[in-house]
């Protein structure tokens, strides 16, 4: 039996007006969500919030009440459930691996069910070892129980890539492990999330392991969806007390990793720019008008210069233009990571960079303020 | 000499006659739990019929199946055949219904069927304990052979009865010796078979 997968790609996810209940309470209530292809969507709530329930209903392990769940706009009640699981990626936090097979077994268990030859196995099984950075050779037959936590979760990921579905499903994979190696097992997860270029819905309660891997998060409490966002629309415009509450924004610097340069910089306005011919004595004078402290120049090879003022006062009548006595400075695209900006300006021993959106200089990056305005 | 030929005899008899009933116990109730993981309502059929075979004195059973189905070897397997189901039954339901339940939902995540989750995860798992409710049968099977005795089943059960009415001591322990050693071979045996078929991840647990 050859197997063909549902989807080869994801287009989107979609979840409309689903609801699901137990009795008389609500699991999931007129939920809509879209998750789009390629992106890392994170469910987040505390427990009961109905995120894994949400998580559950696109594979189908769970069947809403009523409401429609769609990917790639087929609805997914047409698809043969075991058909529909074998074309996505499952891994859950208690891992679930089996304890009378062997890593080699419990990888390749989907493969053999799917008729492939045990050559083939083995191959397709050794490169999802690599692939979670455990060396095949002392692996492959070992039993779970000779595995440690962080290992048995690297085989729960291993076994859920083995038929390369375009979309994977991850129920807390890492609540379970001690906050060192969950911290190792993110960090590696957000460098592999860019090499398997696969749609990911991914639930957790953890809100700063949302903010390093999410794409968009989205918050869940009482069986709703509260608001669906990227990690900084969630901390500066959070929709209600229970989402601020959530993403802690009152306390912004623990998740400086989520934030952008953008986010922090002071925004420019011409007034900042001379000419680069002006002689130093003109745009000291100028200067001190409009009680700045800095300026900049267009350079001729299409960088921008800094003029400190210091340095204006020193070329005093020497005849020097600002061309001459321009330094040059660090610049960031607006939307790079804040944490980063602010650990090269750290490194150059600078304490200003200059912000570009697209071509254009929109704002200023002092590395004083961000602290200030982060605690 | 025409003892020992007779003991031999009884023995043979007596071992046939429990194992063809510990077979068949096994051959009844292990599809019948593993057709229970699929109806509730078979399931706890199964486990109340079991139970109550086993809180009716043996005595009884072997009793109460003379009327029913006659006297005679057919009878007494299905005597003692119902006397053991229930620990077979018991202990395959146990191992396969008390599987690790993030077992069952990540098997069912990655897309395995109902007849493969049972297949690959729940029998797997339900090995140890199967393999315990049927060394306890394989022993109780033992036991209740010499009761059938009564019903026509021979063996040694009859020697031991036969010793009891004419107080004849030598046959009373002609009968009784080999019982008790059959038992206490059967416990040895599958003890050590256990210790081997126990898989090692079982073994460190403990």
């Amino acid at each position: 039996m050859k197997f063909k997968k549902l989807f080869n790609r994801i287009e989107s996810i979609k979840l409309e007006s689903v609801t699901k209940s137990y009795g008389d309470r609500f699991a999931v209530r007129d939920l809509d969500l879209e998750v789009r292809g390629g992106e890392l969507m994170i469910l987040i709530g505390r427990s009961g919030s109905g995120k894994t329930t949400t998580l559950r209903m696109i594979n189908r392990l769970i069947e809403p009440d009523s409401g429609r769940v769609s990917i790639n706009g087929a609805n997914v009640e047409d698809f043969d459930p075991v058909r529909l699981r074998r074309s996505i990626g499952y891994v859950i936090q208690n891992i679930g691996l089996l304890p009378h097979l062997n890593v080699s077994g419990n990888i390749g268990l989907i493969l053999k069910l799917e008729g492939w030859d045990q050559a083939k196995i083995r191959e397709r099984v050794s490169e999802l070892l690599n692939f979670v950075s455990l060396p095949p050779k002392s692996f492959m037959d070992r039993y779970p129980h000779q595995l440690s936590g962080g290992q048995q979760q690297r085989i729960g990921l291993a076994r859920a890539l083995a038929m390369d579905p375009p979309l994977l499903l991850m129920d807390e994979p890492f609540g379970a492990l001690d906050p060192l190696l969950r911290t190792q097992l993110q960090d590696e997860f957000c460098k592999i999330k860019k090499e398997l270029g696969k749609t990911i819905v991914f639930v957790t309660h953890d809100i700063n392991e949302a903010f390093k891997l999410g794409d968009r998060v989205a918050i869940m409490d009482n069986a709703s969806l509260v608001q669906v966002g990227t990690p900084e629309e969630l901390i500066f415009e959070p929709s209600n007390e229970l989402v601020s509450e959530i993403v802690d924004s009152k306390r912004k610097y623990r998740h400086m990793e989520a934030l952008k340069v953008r986010d922090m910089m002071q925004s420019l306005d011409s007034g900042y720019f001379l000419e680069g011919n002006m002689p130093a004595e003109i745009a000291l004078r100028k200067m001190v008008d409009a009680g700045l402290e800095v300026a900049f120049v267009f350079k001729e090879s299409g960088t921008v210069g800094k003029i400190p003022l210091n340095e204006v006062l020193k070329a005093g009548n020497t005849g020097k233009s600002l061309n001459d006595i321009s330094k040059s400075l660090l610049v960031f695209p607006a939307d790079a990571s804040l944490f980063e900006a602010l650990t090269q300006l750290k490194e150059e021993g600078e304490s200003m960079a200059l912000v570009l959106g697209g071509e254009m200089p929109v704002g200023l990056l002092f590395s004083d303020r961000v602290l200030q305005g982060l605690v | 000499m025409v003892i020992s030929a007779e003991i031999l005899q009884a023995t043979l008899e007596h071992f046939f006659l429990a194992y063809t009933a510990l077979l068949a116990g096994i051959i009844v109730a292990v599809p019948l739990v593993l057709l229970s993981l699929y109806s509730e309502r078979l399931a706890s059929l199964v486990m109340k019929f079991s139970n109550l075979v086993q809180a009716v004195p043996s005595f009884a059973v072997v009793a109460v199946v003379v009327p029913l189905i006659g006297i005679g070897f057919t009878p007494a397997v299905i005597a003692i055949m119902l006397r053991v189901l229930l620990p077979i039954v018991k202990n395959t339901y146990i191992g396969l219904f008390n599987v690790d339940p993030a077992l069952i939902d990540s098997a069912k995540g990655i897309g395995l069927t109902e007849f493969q989750i049972i297949r690959n995860v729940r029998l797997p798992n339900a090995y140890p304990a199967i393999f315990a409710g049927v060394k306890f049968a394989a022993i109780l099977a033992n036991s209740i052979a010499v009761l059938t005795a009564l019903i026509g089943g021979g063996g040694l059960g009859s020697m031991i009865f036969e010793g009891l009415t004419n107080f004849n001591t030598a046959k009373i322990l002609a009968g009784t010796l080999p019982v008790i050693a059959i038992a206490l071979f059967l416990d040895f045996s599958f003890s050590v078979l256990e210790h081997r078929l126990t898989p090692e991840y079982l073994k460190n647990e403990t």
